[in-house]
Protein backbone atom coordinates (compact mmCIF):
# COMPACT_ATOMS: atom_id res chain seq x y z
CA UNK A 1 0.00 0.00 0.00
CA UNK A 2 1.20 3.59 -0.06
CA UNK A 3 1.03 6.26 2.22
CA UNK A 4 -0.11 8.81 -1.13
CA UNK A 5 -3.78 7.89 -0.89
CA UNK A 6 -4.81 10.93 -2.52
CA UNK A 7 -6.90 8.94 -5.09
CA UNK A 8 -7.18 5.96 -2.32
CA UNK A 9 -5.63 4.53 -5.39
CA UNK A 10 -3.67 1.68 -2.72
CA UNK A 11 -5.76 0.80 0.03
CA UNK A 12 -6.36 -2.95 0.70
CA UNK A 13 -9.47 -3.92 2.41
CA UNK A 14 -12.01 -6.50 3.57
CA UNK A 15 -8.91 -8.10 5.75
CA UNK A 16 -9.21 -12.11 4.55
CA UNK A 17 -7.71 -12.83 7.73
CA UNK A 18 -3.94 -15.08 7.60
CA UNK A 19 -3.06 -16.95 10.55
CA UNK A 20 -5.71 -18.21 13.17
CA UNK A 21 -5.60 -15.81 15.85
CA UNK A 22 -7.71 -13.30 15.70
CA UNK A 23 -7.93 -10.86 18.77
CA UNK A 24 -11.42 -10.69 19.92
CA UNK A 25 -10.66 -7.15 21.82
CA UNK A 26 -9.64 -6.07 18.56
CA UNK A 27 -12.27 -3.98 17.80
CA UNK A 28 -12.06 -2.18 21.64
CA UNK A 29 -8.26 -1.22 21.33
CA UNK A 30 -8.88 0.01 18.15
CA UNK A 31 -12.01 2.57 19.68
CA UNK A 32 -9.61 3.38 22.86
CA UNK A 33 -6.62 4.44 20.27
CA UNK A 34 -8.89 7.00 18.19
CA UNK A 35 -10.59 8.19 21.34
CA UNK A 36 -6.67 8.38 22.69
CA UNK A 37 -5.21 10.13 19.14
CA UNK A 38 -8.35 12.29 19.61
CA UNK A 39 -7.78 13.16 23.12
CA UNK A 40 -4.26 13.96 22.26
CA UNK A 41 -4.88 16.43 19.48
CA UNK A 42 -3.37 14.20 16.98
CA UNK A 43 -6.47 14.13 14.58
CA UNK A 44 -9.82 15.08 15.18
CA UNK A 45 -13.17 13.01 14.70
CA UNK A 46 -14.45 15.39 12.06
CA UNK A 47 -11.44 13.77 9.84
CA UNK A 48 -11.60 10.46 10.75
CA UNK A 49 -15.69 10.98 9.88
CA UNK A 50 -15.15 12.43 6.66
CA UNK A 51 -12.58 9.55 5.42
CA UNK A 52 -15.02 6.97 6.63
CA UNK A 53 -18.59 8.45 5.49
CA UNK A 54 -15.94 8.11 2.01
CA UNK A 55 -15.73 4.79 1.51
CA UNK A 56 -14.78 3.63 -1.29
CA UNK A 57 -14.98 5.21 -4.55
CA UNK A 58 -12.96 3.03 -6.56
CA UNK A 59 -14.98 -0.41 -8.30
CA UNK A 60 -14.48 -2.64 -10.79
CA UNK A 61 -16.61 -1.34 -13.26
CA UNK A 62 -14.21 1.55 -13.87
CA UNK A 63 -11.19 -0.98 -14.77
CA UNK A 64 -14.05 -3.00 -16.81
CA UNK A 65 -15.02 0.29 -18.78
CA UNK A 66 -11.33 1.18 -19.69
CA UNK A 67 -11.27 -2.53 -21.05
CA UNK A 68 -14.23 -2.45 -22.96
CA UNK A 69 -13.16 0.79 -24.69
CA UNK A 70 -9.87 -1.05 -25.22
CA UNK A 71 -11.05 -4.11 -27.03
CA UNK A 72 -14.07 -1.77 -29.28
CA UNK A 73 -11.34 1.04 -30.20
CA UNK A 74 -7.92 -0.26 -31.92
CA UNK A 75 -6.11 3.71 -31.17
CA UNK A 76 -7.39 3.63 -27.75
CA UNK A 77 -6.12 0.21 -27.02
CA UNK A 78 -2.84 1.65 -28.55
CA UNK A 79 -3.20 4.46 -26.16
CA UNK A 80 -3.72 2.80 -23.56
CA UNK A 81 -0.50 0.24 -23.07
CA UNK A 82 1.55 3.53 -23.92
CA UNK A 83 0.35 5.08 -21.46
CA UNK A 84 -2.66 4.14 -18.93
CA UNK A 85 -2.74 7.10 -17.29
CA UNK A 86 -3.43 9.58 -19.87
CA UNK A 87 -5.98 6.50 -21.11
CA UNK A 88 -7.96 6.54 -17.96
CA UNK A 89 -8.45 10.08 -18.18
CA UNK A 90 -9.84 9.75 -21.58
CA UNK A 91 -12.50 7.63 -19.68
CA UNK A 92 -12.85 10.62 -16.77
CA UNK A 93 -10.62 8.13 -14.29
CA UNK A 94 -8.25 9.02 -12.02
CA UNK A 95 -5.29 7.68 -11.91
CA UNK A 96 -3.29 9.83 -9.81
CA UNK A 97 -0.02 9.20 -8.16
CA UNK A 98 1.02 5.95 -9.93
CA UNK A 99 2.11 4.72 -12.63
CA UNK A 100 -0.90 2.87 -14.61
CA UNK A 101 0.45 -0.33 -16.36
CA UNK A 102 -1.88 -1.76 -18.69
CA UNK A 103 -0.57 -5.31 -19.96
CA UNK A 104 -2.69 -7.07 -22.84
CA UNK A 105 -3.11 -10.90 -22.52
CA UNK A 106 -3.32 -12.11 -26.05
CA UNK A 107 -3.13 -16.09 -27.76
CA UNK A 108 0.06 -16.22 -26.52
CA UNK A 109 0.51 -14.07 -23.10
CA UNK A 110 -1.21 -14.60 -19.87
CA UNK A 111 -0.78 -12.06 -17.33
CA UNK A 112 -0.95 -12.17 -13.75
CA UNK A 113 -0.67 -9.62 -11.00
CA UNK A 114 0.83 -9.54 -7.40
CA UNK A 115 2.49 -8.09 -4.93
CA UNK A 116 4.43 -10.22 -2.75
CA UNK A 117 5.47 -7.29 -0.44
CA UNK A 118 2.39 -6.18 0.67
CA UNK A 119 -0.53 -6.43 -1.78
CA UNK A 120 -0.13 -3.08 -3.28
CA UNK A 121 -3.58 -2.96 -5.66
CA UNK A 122 -5.69 -0.05 -7.90
CA UNK A 123 -8.87 0.25 -5.85
CA UNK A 124 -9.65 3.36 -7.53
CA UNK A 125 -9.90 0.79 -10.64
CA UNK A 126 -10.91 -1.84 -9.24
CA UNK A 127 -12.26 -1.17 -5.57
CA UNK A 128 -10.90 -3.45 -3.22
CA UNK A 129 -8.75 -5.83 -2.76
CA UNK A 130 -9.68 -9.74 -2.10
CA UNK A 131 -8.93 -11.32 0.42
CA UNK A 132 -7.12 -13.83 -1.54
CA UNK A 133 -5.00 -11.26 -3.14
CA UNK A 134 -4.49 -10.14 0.47
CA UNK A 135 -3.52 -13.72 1.47
CA UNK A 136 0.18 -15.03 2.43
CA UNK A 137 -0.57 -17.65 -0.01
CA UNK A 138 -1.27 -15.81 -3.03
CA UNK A 139 1.91 -13.51 -2.33
CA UNK A 140 4.22 -16.41 -1.76
CA UNK A 141 2.78 -18.44 -4.70
CA UNK A 142 1.87 -16.26 -8.03
CA UNK A 143 5.65 -15.95 -8.75
CA UNK A 144 6.66 -19.06 -7.89
CA UNK A 145 3.89 -21.56 -9.34
CA UNK A 146 1.63 -19.50 -11.69
CA UNK A 147 0.20 -22.45 -13.08
CA UNK A 148 -0.68 -24.08 -9.81
CA UNK A 149 -2.58 -20.70 -8.77
CA UNK A 150 -4.35 -20.36 -11.55
CA UNK A 151 -5.40 -24.12 -11.76
CA UNK A 152 -7.27 -22.79 -8.24
CA UNK A 153 -9.37 -20.37 -9.59
CA UNK A 154 -10.68 -23.38 -12.57
CA UNK A 155 -7.97 -21.54 -15.27
CA UNK A 156 -6.33 -24.07 -17.18
CA UNK A 157 -4.03 -22.74 -20.01
CA UNK A 158 -2.69 -24.02 -22.75
CA UNK A 159 1.41 -25.33 -22.14
CA UNK A 160 2.07 -22.89 -25.31
CA UNK A 161 0.95 -19.98 -23.20
CA UNK A 162 3.71 -18.12 -21.58
CA UNK A 163 2.98 -16.68 -18.19
CA UNK A 164 4.10 -13.38 -17.40
CA UNK A 165 3.41 -12.30 -13.44
CA UNK A 166 3.97 -9.02 -12.67
CA UNK A 167 5.11 -8.15 -8.73
CA UNK A 168 4.02 -4.54 -8.04
CA UNK A 169 7.15 -3.67 -6.44
CA UNK A 170 7.23 0.16 -6.72
CA UNK A 171 5.04 2.82 -7.58
CA UNK A 172 3.21 1.08 -11.17
CA UNK A 173 -0.01 -0.71 -10.22
CA UNK A 174 -1.43 -3.01 -13.29
CA UNK A 175 -4.19 -4.02 -14.87
CA UNK A 176 -4.87 -6.47 -16.93
CA UNK A 177 -6.52 -6.49 -20.63
CA UNK A 178 -7.94 -10.06 -21.01
CA UNK A 179 -8.38 -11.00 -24.45
CA UNK A 180 -11.56 -10.31 -25.69
CA UNK A 181 -13.97 -13.63 -25.79
CA UNK A 182 -14.97 -14.85 -28.58
CA UNK A 183 -18.70 -14.11 -29.81
CA UNK A 184 -18.19 -10.41 -28.57
CA UNK A 185 -17.91 -8.91 -32.13
CA UNK A 186 -20.69 -6.27 -32.43
CA UNK A 187 -21.44 -5.98 -28.61
CA UNK A 188 -22.21 -2.55 -27.59
CA UNK A 189 -19.59 -0.93 -25.59
CA UNK A 190 -21.99 -1.51 -21.84
CA UNK A 191 -22.11 -5.22 -22.85
CA UNK A 192 -18.54 -5.51 -23.18
CA UNK A 193 -18.04 -3.74 -20.21
CA UNK A 194 -20.03 -6.39 -18.51
CA UNK A 195 -17.91 -9.50 -19.52
CA UNK A 196 -14.94 -8.27 -17.82
CA UNK A 197 -14.94 -9.40 -14.44
CA UNK A 198 -12.84 -8.26 -11.54
CA UNK A 199 -10.53 -11.04 -11.36
CA UNK A 200 -10.27 -10.71 -15.20
CA UNK A 201 -8.71 -7.29 -14.54
CA UNK A 202 -5.47 -9.03 -11.76
CA UNK A 203 -5.26 -11.66 -14.36
CA UNK A 204 -6.97 -15.18 -12.74
CA UNK A 205 -9.75 -15.57 -14.78
CA UNK A 206 -10.05 -15.71 -18.86
CA UNK A 207 -13.31 -13.99 -19.56
CA UNK B 1 19.91 10.35 -16.47
CA UNK B 2 18.69 6.82 -16.17
CA UNK B 3 21.30 4.85 -15.88
CA UNK B 4 20.31 1.44 -17.40
CA UNK B 5 18.51 1.03 -20.64
CA UNK B 6 15.23 -1.36 -22.15
CA UNK B 7 17.75 -4.34 -23.25
CA UNK B 8 20.48 -3.58 -20.50
CA UNK B 9 21.15 -6.85 -18.48
CA UNK B 10 21.14 -6.33 -14.77
CA UNK B 11 21.59 -8.12 -11.38
CA UNK B 12 19.55 -7.47 -8.32
CA UNK B 13 21.97 -6.47 -5.56
CA UNK B 14 22.68 -9.15 -3.10
CA UNK B 15 22.67 -8.20 0.20
CA UNK B 16 19.80 -8.00 3.13
CA UNK B 17 19.81 -4.01 4.20
CA UNK B 18 18.67 -3.55 7.93
CA UNK B 19 16.13 -1.15 6.93
CA UNK B 20 12.87 -0.94 4.56
CA UNK B 21 13.73 -1.55 1.25
CA UNK B 22 11.70 -2.74 -1.37
CA UNK B 23 13.62 -5.68 -3.53
CA UNK B 24 11.88 -8.46 -3.43
CA UNK B 25 14.46 -11.44 -1.56
CA UNK B 26 13.35 -14.00 -4.58
CA UNK B 27 15.62 -11.75 -6.88
CA UNK B 28 18.80 -10.35 -5.09
CA UNK B 29 21.31 -11.59 -6.61
CA UNK B 30 19.62 -12.61 -9.67
CA UNK B 31 20.01 -11.10 -13.11
CA UNK B 32 17.45 -10.36 -15.17
CA UNK B 33 16.55 -7.61 -18.92
CA UNK B 34 14.94 -4.69 -18.36
CA UNK B 35 11.93 -4.62 -20.33
CA UNK B 36 10.61 -1.26 -19.34
CA UNK B 37 11.13 2.20 -17.37
CA UNK B 38 8.78 3.93 -15.61
CA UNK B 39 9.68 7.43 -14.68
CA UNK B 40 11.50 8.46 -10.95
CA UNK B 41 10.46 8.11 -7.69
CA UNK B 42 10.78 8.62 -4.15
CA UNK B 43 13.64 5.73 -2.64
CA UNK B 44 11.41 4.04 -0.06
CA UNK B 45 14.77 3.50 2.02
CA UNK B 46 15.75 6.59 2.09
CA UNK B 47 12.24 7.80 3.31
CA UNK B 48 11.77 5.91 5.95
CA UNK B 49 15.00 7.57 7.41
CA UNK B 50 13.97 11.29 6.36
CA UNK B 51 15.65 11.64 3.24
CA UNK B 52 14.43 12.42 -0.04
CA UNK B 53 16.12 10.62 -3.12
CA UNK B 54 14.63 10.04 -6.45
CA UNK B 55 15.47 7.47 -8.88
CA UNK B 56 14.50 6.00 -12.15
CA UNK B 57 12.73 2.66 -11.40
CA UNK B 58 12.85 -0.05 -14.04
CA UNK B 59 10.86 -3.24 -15.12
CA UNK B 60 13.27 -5.84 -14.98
CA UNK B 61 12.01 -9.45 -16.51
CA UNK B 62 13.35 -12.71 -14.19
CA UNK B 63 13.06 -16.53 -15.98
CA UNK B 64 11.31 -18.43 -13.34
CA UNK B 65 13.67 -21.17 -14.16
CA UNK B 66 16.98 -18.60 -12.81
CA UNK B 67 14.90 -17.93 -9.96
CA UNK B 68 13.65 -21.13 -8.68
CA UNK B 69 15.28 -23.36 -10.78
CA UNK B 70 11.77 -24.91 -12.83
CA UNK B 71 9.35 -22.77 -14.46
CA UNK B 72 8.29 -21.68 -18.23
CA UNK B 73 7.19 -18.51 -16.69
CA UNK B 74 8.67 -14.99 -16.02
CA UNK B 75 8.68 -12.40 -13.23
CA UNK B 76 8.78 -8.87 -14.03
CA UNK B 77 9.54 -6.59 -10.55
CA UNK B 78 10.00 -3.09 -10.89
CA UNK B 79 12.95 -1.85 -8.97
CA UNK B 80 15.37 0.84 -8.20
CA UNK B 81 18.45 2.14 -9.99
CA UNK B 82 20.14 1.28 -6.49
CA UNK B 83 19.30 -2.23 -6.18
CA UNK B 84 21.00 -3.04 -9.53
CA UNK B 85 24.03 -3.37 -11.24
CA UNK B 86 25.13 -4.46 -14.71
CA UNK B 87 25.68 -7.83 -15.50
CA UNK B 88 26.11 -7.74 -19.10
CA UNK B 89 27.06 -11.69 -20.68
CA UNK B 90 26.29 -12.98 -17.50
CA UNK B 91 23.11 -15.08 -18.49
CA UNK C 1 7.70 -13.55 0.94
CA UNK C 2 7.00 -14.07 -2.86
CA UNK C 3 8.61 -17.82 -3.57
CA UNK C 4 7.69 -18.93 0.18
CA UNK C 5 6.58 -22.30 0.40
CA UNK C 6 4.49 -23.81 2.98
CA UNK C 7 1.23 -21.52 2.42
CA UNK C 8 -1.14 -24.11 0.59
CA UNK C 9 -4.29 -23.54 -0.75
CA UNK C 10 -5.97 -20.39 -1.60
CA UNK C 11 -8.23 -18.78 1.08
CA UNK C 12 -12.10 -18.78 -0.69
CA UNK C 13 -13.88 -16.55 -1.89
CA UNK C 14 -17.16 -15.54 0.46
CA UNK C 15 -15.21 -16.89 3.54
CA UNK C 16 -15.11 -13.01 4.89
CA UNK C 17 -17.88 -10.38 5.29
CA UNK C 18 -18.30 -8.33 1.97
CA UNK C 19 -18.14 -5.11 3.75
CA UNK C 20 -15.68 -5.94 6.09
CA UNK C 21 -15.63 -5.40 10.14
CA UNK C 22 -16.37 -2.21 11.22
CA UNK C 23 -13.12 -2.01 13.03
CA UNK C 24 -11.54 -2.34 10.64
CA UNK C 25 -12.72 0.84 8.31
CA UNK C 26 -11.72 2.12 11.44
CA UNK C 27 -7.88 1.31 11.56
CA UNK C 28 -7.93 2.33 7.55
CA UNK C 29 -9.74 5.89 8.49
CA UNK C 30 -7.04 6.70 11.43
CA UNK C 31 -3.98 5.31 9.08
CA UNK C 32 -5.50 7.32 6.41
CA UNK C 33 -6.08 10.72 9.05
CA UNK C 34 -2.83 10.38 10.20
CA UNK C 35 -1.21 10.40 6.91
CA UNK C 36 -3.33 13.51 5.53
CA UNK C 37 -1.81 15.31 8.74
CA UNK C 38 1.76 14.53 8.03
CA UNK C 39 2.93 12.58 11.21
CA UNK C 40 4.12 9.80 8.82
CA UNK C 41 4.39 8.33 5.26
CA UNK C 42 3.09 5.37 3.39
CA UNK C 43 6.65 4.34 3.23
CA UNK C 44 7.53 4.64 7.08
CA UNK C 45 3.76 2.70 7.23
CA UNK C 46 5.20 0.09 5.26
CA UNK C 47 8.45 -0.02 7.15
CA UNK C 48 6.48 -0.29 10.78
CA UNK C 49 4.49 -3.60 9.37
CA UNK C 50 7.49 -4.90 8.28
CA UNK C 51 8.63 -4.61 11.38
CA UNK C 52 6.26 -6.49 13.75
CA UNK C 53 7.90 -9.65 14.91
CA UNK C 54 7.66 -12.53 12.60
CA UNK C 55 6.08 -14.93 14.19
CA UNK C 56 3.45 -12.07 15.44
CA UNK C 57 3.27 -10.70 11.50
CA UNK C 58 2.38 -14.61 10.57
CA UNK C 59 -0.46 -14.76 12.87
CA UNK C 60 -2.33 -11.18 12.39
CA UNK C 61 -5.00 -10.82 9.97
CA UNK C 62 -4.65 -7.92 7.21
CA UNK C 63 -5.99 -5.37 8.84
CA UNK C 64 -4.68 -6.10 12.44
CA UNK C 65 -0.63 -5.85 11.08
CA UNK C 66 -2.00 -1.97 10.21
CA UNK C 67 -3.13 -1.67 13.68
CA UNK C 68 0.19 -3.20 14.76
CA UNK C 69 2.06 -1.04 12.75
CA UNK C 70 0.10 2.09 14.20
CA UNK C 71 0.60 0.83 17.50
CA UNK C 72 4.16 0.87 16.94
CA UNK C 73 4.33 4.52 15.10
CA UNK C 74 2.24 6.11 18.21
CA UNK C 75 4.66 4.65 20.56
CA UNK C 76 7.91 5.76 18.52
CA UNK C 77 6.41 9.17 17.88
CA UNK C 78 5.65 9.66 21.18
CA UNK C 79 2.05 10.59 19.95
CA UNK C 80 0.60 9.99 22.94
CA UNK C 81 3.36 11.84 25.03
CA UNK C 82 1.70 14.36 27.28
CA UNK C 83 -1.77 13.51 26.76
CA UNK C 84 -2.42 11.65 30.21
CA UNK C 85 -3.16 8.96 28.49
Amino acid sequence: MSGDHGGHEHGHEHGGGDGGHHDANIAARVRELEAQLVAAGQITEAELEAILLEGWSGSPAHGAAIVARAWADPGFRDRLLADGNAAAGELGLEAEGYLLKAVANTADVHNLIVCTLCSCYPTNLLGPSPGWYKSFAYRARAVREPRAVLAEFGVELPDSTQITVWDSTAEARYLVVPARPAGSDGLPEASLAALVTRNGLIGTAVV
Amino acid sequence: MARFTVGSEVRARLGDPDGHTRVPRYVRGHCGEIVGLHGDWKLPDAAVRGTLVTEPVYAVRFRAADLWGHGGHDVIVELWESYLEEAAGER
Amino acid sequence: MGGQTGFGALPQPGAEPPAGADWEAHVRALTYALMDRGVFGGDEFRDAIERIPPAEYLSLSYFERWFAALEILVREKGLLDGAGG
